[in-house]
């Protein structure tokens, strides 16, 4: 009994402590895919149920962009992932700057390249095609 | 003809209050109090304090501008004078993890790798010490550093580090240590930037010192639910606001314009024709370089 409860907290403790280390393949596979002039910034780790009625993309973040610099947004999705990794990016005053969805075409960009000329902070939205469940990844890096 | 004279004359009235009203858009202002109550940064949710730590500058952009403009590598920026030994509170330990970790950056911008071994040993030493040594990649970093074989895995893995630790202190209710760490690579990278800027004018760096305006609010409402916990707290909250203060009267004004989007090799890039102009006087550069430097410094030394 003693031997089972030891047994269980050391495999209790390494859990915990391997958890950390731990990081997300997909991420790291997305990361340094990104092209061999791109230099990573950070990541954003996405995963959406189905939405209900959809008008706005779900998964929001805010993020300082600096003119002068060359960015490129990646997505990547995840094997078993419904929906396409889309995303959009709208400046403080609420201006769409860009979408890797075109809605006329439908054509989905796995990234898009934007030359900032204007700093300042950012809303970067994610959500997956017509509002299918998804999992996937957006990198942001910069490109010389 | 005089109907059509002052028919043309507002016609270039109108033509330039147009353009003017059209190119030119509010400029970025500081919320309206001197300095931010307490009570206002207490009622920051965690997903506003997580969007605020992921917003921070990255080192390794600063570092990218001065590659782009050619700017030599030098040894003298860095905080070497922090012994890892000798960080006695939490508070010194967080903050210089944060500082090693801009000097990490930049020296894996340059791929100065042999040299941050060194660093490497002292960010392990730290965060050990506050136990989020299990979230460092210690042993990925320095064979990647070693071989000098992929600077983006590299980058990756060492932000990736810095991200994981920031993510485990803030849910581990250890908040405090973590907008340490965040004020620590930011004071840090300002550093670098204002001490090339000193030595190698040039309008694009100095902008991007200027416009740590648009970012200066979101580190203050960061540290300010801690500015009365210790006075080692208080005391880097009054420094905060001093840089600040340089700060106020630094303008950036914005003209507007629409995107332009070309389809280029599977991909889709878009240029913005929008810009962010910044408005600073020699002398308030100067004051910005010198409230740094002096915060650092001081910074650094707390040994």
């Amino acid at each position: 009994m003693k031997k089972t409860i030891i047994t269980l907290i050391f495999l209790f403790t390494l859990g915990v402590l391997s958890f950390g280390q731990v990081t997300d393949p997909l991420i790291s596979n997305c990361a340094i895919n990104t092209g061999a002039k791109a230099k990573y910034l950070k990541d954003f780790r996405i995963q959406l149920g189905k939405a209900g009625i959809q008008s706005d993309l779900r998964y929001k973040a805010n993020m300082s962009l600096w003119k002068n610099t060359k960015y490129r947004f990646t997505m990547c999705n995840a094997e078993n992932s419904k929906g396409k990794l889309i995303l959009a990016i709208k400046d403080e005053s609420n201006k769409l700057i860009l979408s890797s969805f075109d809605k006329k075409t439908g054509k989905i960009y796995s990234f898009i390249d934007f030359e900032c000329h204007k700093s300042g902070l950012y809303q970067i939205s994610y959500d997956f095609t017509d509002g299918q469940p998804g999992s996937g990844v957006g990198v942001v890096s910069m490109i010389k | 003809m005089k109907g059509r004279v002052f028919l043309l004359l507002i016609m270039v009235f109108f033509g330039f209050s147009c353009r003017n009203s059209k190119s030119k858009a509010p400029e970025f202002v500081f919320p309206q109090s001197d300095s931010i109550p307490v009570s206002e940064a207490e009622k920051l949710s965690p997903e506003a304090i997580a969007d605020i730590s992921k917003n921070i500058s990255s080192p390794v952009e600063i570092a990218n501008l001065l590659q782009t403009l050619q700017v030599p590598f030098s040894q003298t920026y860095l905080a070497e004078s922090i012994d890892a030994n000798k960080q006695s509170t939490n508070f010194d330990k967080a903050l210089k993890l944060g500082i090693l970790g801009a000097d990490l950056g930049y020296l894996n911008m340059y791929e100065k790798t042999e040299s941050s071994l060194d660093v490497l040993s002292s960010i392990r030493k730290i965060a050990e010490d506050i136990k989020v040594g299990q979230f460092f990649d210690f042993e990925s970093i320095k064979r990647l550093s070693k071989n000098k074989s992929n600077l983006d895995s590299l980058l990756f893995i060492s932000i990736d580090s810095y991200s994981k630790i920031d993510k485990y202190l803030r849910s581990d209710d250890r908040g405090q240590l973590s907008a340490l760490m965040i004020i620590g690579v930011w004071i840090e990278g300002q550093y670098l930037a204002t001490q090339v800027v000193n030595l190698y004018p040039n309008k694009m760096l100095s902008d991007r010192i200027g416009e740590q305006k648009i970012i200066l609010n979101d580190l203050l409402l960061l540290i300010s639910p801690y500015c009365n916990r210790d006075p080692e707290f208080t005391s880097l909250c009054k420094d905060m606001q001093n840089i600040k203060d340089k700060y106020r009267d630094i303008r950036i004004t914005y003209t507007q314009g629409e995107p332009v989007s070309v389809e280029k090799e599977g991909g889709l890039t878009i240029k913005q024709t929008e810009t962010s102009v910044v408005t600073m006087s020699k002398e308030q550069l100067n004051g910005v370089i010198e409230i740094t430097k002096n915060v650092r410094n001081r910074l650094i030394l707390n040994n």
